[in-house]
């Protein structure tokens, strides 16, 4: 609480020291020359020498605080009848801490409302200490602002200094969360190769991660058959609607449809992209799922089930067909005008150009365009959560219910939480490999694309 | 051909058919986007179709419940909002800042390279790997609330920060090199080029890339499900930390019920986030109208 206060302040002393610096600057101007920065940017170094040291005093402060509190209620008289099991301990210190934070709770264990007392005076004796460091900091710093305002004082410079820091500091950001990805994923699916052999994982054809029956541990967890379903899903079925259908709506649009049509439909098309994956996965469920099953029935399969690998690469397929369509888009437009020129200059028809001279010279970009699609359409999560179903099987029959990586990983994060459990960590696992295969495919397809273009150049 | 005779039967035969494949390839064009379209007018017409009718003024204000007919959306509403506040707090700042460092000011070095294709790539990493990260960094780690508008709005805005990179670098990108060269010629620092000239020009362009991202963001369904926002909540959360839903996690844990009377709350959940989703689509073309400039 103290140390809420103190940030505000912090800020206030800040405001403060950026209009007296400012106003003590314009009061230094003497006429065109006089000064190297204009008042407003002393006010911003002013401000900077304030704000910077105290906040990283208080950051710091907030860090060990937590420790000196336990250490001071640890030495209180009271705590001496506290149980020395460590998981007792826990839960009434947190019990503790919560009334001491919340004077409106009511405590159900005594022994935490008598550390109560202990742990407000601790808290209060050390917030006020550190408020009072981070106070002598800012003023201290402050103080070494002030002193350096001359007129011919290099402000702008440093300001900008600080500016510059600020924004490297943001795009450092994108680096720090790659690395953050890579590092949790190989950190949790390292703690899971340490139960099960990477081998057994990759090449197994029997996943079962529930059971704990079976002599070896690795023989539940052989992930053949869901990176199969992934594969059968997203790449085939799902292509087998998004590459015809993407690719001739992307030629019609950019050779045959009037200016006019083409402002119309291109934006309607993209609708279909800006749908949450989850109302497609309820419209997969509810609606193209049934019409599936009865359809499997008519054609003589025995007790069709109402999930399918069909239904979900169907729905999965139409929302890629946008993509695929702005990539192939791209990869039309990129191609010389000249080349089509003179195809039809030559007497051919605007579909054998398209045929023979357009399509082959933008088929790199094409499948660039392919690539990045199925890299979306595997790590689609939500369509195959709610329609393609839980049984991990090897099969080619589209009817079949078949599961996918991505279902796989949400299964076992949800529902009982042991963490640590081979069960739940392989859900890493399965994320890892994931996550290097749409790499792969994303840094192979980027390529492909600039070269393409740099081809055409 | 020697001698083309251009009116024999064969040759005009020929013509013929060549003329016939050219009408079916368009029509084949033709018929492609208009089944896409069909699809899309299909979904919404049974989302309508089913979700009309549970349109009203109780759904609109109620939370989630067991009981079907007084379940309503506005707790999950007010999650999203809570979420997608933090969301914006601080993927806009940072993709921002991130733009202009890239666009402006990094030298051609070799780890601004990696800075650029770590971007790339985390605009197209599947949505479920950053729910990944999440669970395993703010909340295994950091230990903070499980399924709070907090730690969601950090896992989105990590997603959404690549997203308003990219299409910021795009925007101050268009800006014409004649502009910062007037500025630098009355003197102004590299900063105040960026800050006063480059920056207002290109905002435009990064807001409509903002809210195409917030959109996404907003549709959002897996990360979540990973950093436990899968919680019954039905009481609509009363701040950053405490437990909520979201409007796309209600659709799924509604989809999930079993009693078919959910069916129709579903369905008008679905309509209300398409509504939120359109208005959000509908800013961002109409700001790109009315403020883009050609140079």
């Amino acid at each position: 609480m103290i140390l809420t206060g103190v940030l505000l302040a912090v800020f206030g002393l800040g405001l403060v020291g950026w209009f007296a610096a400012r106003g003590r600057a314009r009061l230094m101007y003497k006429g065109r020359g006089s000064m190297h920065s204009m008042p407003a940017y002393h006010g911003w170094h002013m401000a900077l020498w304030i704000l910077v040291p105290a906040l990283i005093a208080w950051g710091v402060w907030s860090l060990i605080m937590p420790g000196l509190v336990e250490g001071a209620v640890f030495a209180d008289p009271v705590a001496k009848t506290l149980p020395t099991d460590p998981f007792q301990l826990g839960s009434i210190l947190a019990e503790a801490h919560n009334l001491a934070s919340d004077p409106s709770a009511v405590a159900f264990n005594p022994e935490a409302e008598a550390l109560v007392e202990p742990i407000r005076a601790a808290q209060f004796r050390f917030g006020l200490i550190g408020g009072l460091i981070i106070l002598i900091v800012a003023f201290a710093g402050g103080a070494y602002g002030f002193t350096r305002l001359r007129p011919d004082f290099r402000a702008r410079t440093q300001v900008e200094r600080a500016v510059l820091a600020l924004l490297l500091a943001a795009s450092l950001m994108a680096i720090l969360t790659t690395f953050g990805i890579v590092g949790s994923l190989v950190f949790e699916a390292g703690m899971f190769f340490k139960d099960v052999s990477p081998i057994a994982f990759l090449t197994g054809t029997h996943w079962s991660p529930a059971s704990t029956s079976g002599a070896n541990i690795s023989d539940n967890f052989g992930a053949v058959p869901l990176f199969w379903g992934t594969i059968y899903i997203g790449a085939i079925i799902a292509m087998i609607v998004a590459i015809p259908l993407g690719l001739m709506s992307a030629i019609y649009l950019t050779q045959y449809a009037a200016p006019a049509a083409r402002k119309w439909l291109k934006p309607m098309l993209e609708i279909l992209a800006g749908i949450p994956t989850v109302v497609y996965g309820y419209f997969a469920a509810l609606t193209v799922a049934p019409l599936i099953r009865d359809f499997a029935a008519s054609i003589g399969m025995e007790n069709p089930s109402t999930e399918s690998a069909l239904a979900a690469g169907l729905v999965m397929g139409v929302m890629i067909i946008p993509f695929v369509s702005s990539m192939a888009d791209d990869a039309l437009a990129a191609v010389p005008r000249a080349m089509s020129d003179g195809s039809l200059a030559l007497g051919s028809t605007r579909s054998e150009t398209i045929k023979r001279v357009l399509l082959p010279a933008a088929l790199p970009g094409i499948v660039a365009g392919v690539m990045l699609a199925i890299s979306r359409a595997i790590g689609e999560t939500m369509i195959v959560v709610m329609a393609a179903g839980a049984a991990a099987r090897l099969s080619a029959n589209p009817f079949d219910t078949m599961t996918t990586v991505t279902y796989q990983i949400v299964q076992m994060l949800t529902g009982d939480q042991e963490f640590n459990s081979p069960k739940t960590l392989s859900a890493f696992a399965l994320g890892l490999v994931l996550f290097v295969v749409t790499l792969i495919l994303n840094i192979v397809a980027l390529r492909v694309v600039k070269r393409f273009r740099e081809a055409y150049e | 051909m020697s001698n083309p005779d251009w009116n024999s039967p064969e040759a005009r035969r020929r013509l013929a058919k060549r003329h016939a494949a050219e009408r079916r390839f368009k029509a084949v064009g033709l018929a492609a986007i208009v089944l896409s379209l069909a699809f899309l007018a299909l979904l919404l017409f049974i989302m309508l179709k089913n979700g009309v009718a549970g349109l009203d003024w109780s759904f609109l204000s109620g939370s989630d419940s067991t009981d079907a007919s007084v379940a309503g959306v506005w707790g999950a509403t007010k999650g999203s909002l809570l979420t997608m506040l933090v969301t914006l707090l601080l993927s806009f700042p940072m993709g921002v800042l991130a733009a202009i460092y890239l666009e402006e000011f990094a030298p051609r070095k070799r780890w601004i390279e990696w800075v650029e294709v770590s971007i790339n790539n985390l605009a197209a990493v599947p949505s479920i790997i950053f729910g990944l990260l999440g669970l395993a960094v703010f909340i295994n780690t950091l230990g903070m609330p499980r399924s709070s508008p907090l730690v969601g709005g950090l896992t989105l805005a990590l997603m959404t920060m690549p997203v308003i990179v990219i299409s910021g670098r795009n925007a101050i990108k268009a800006v014409p090199p004649s502009i910062r060269e007037a500025a630098y010629g009355i003197g102004a620092s590299k900063v105040q080029t960026t800050f006063h000239h480059v920056l207002p020009l290109a905002l435009p362009g990064i807001l409509t890339g903002t809210i195409i991202g917030m959109a996404r963001a907003l549709g959002e369904t897996a990360p979540l499900l990973m950093i436990g926002m899968r919680a019954f909540v039905a009481t609509p959360p009363d701040g950053l930390s405490s437990p909520s839903s979201v409007l796309p996690m209600q659709i799924f844990l509604w989809s999930d019920e079993i009693d078919k009377a959910f069916v129709q709350n579903t369905s008008a959940a679905i309509i209300v986030l398409l509504v939120f989703l359109l208005a959000m689509n509908g800013i961002a073309i109409y700001l790109r109208n009315k403020f883009e400039v050609r140079w």
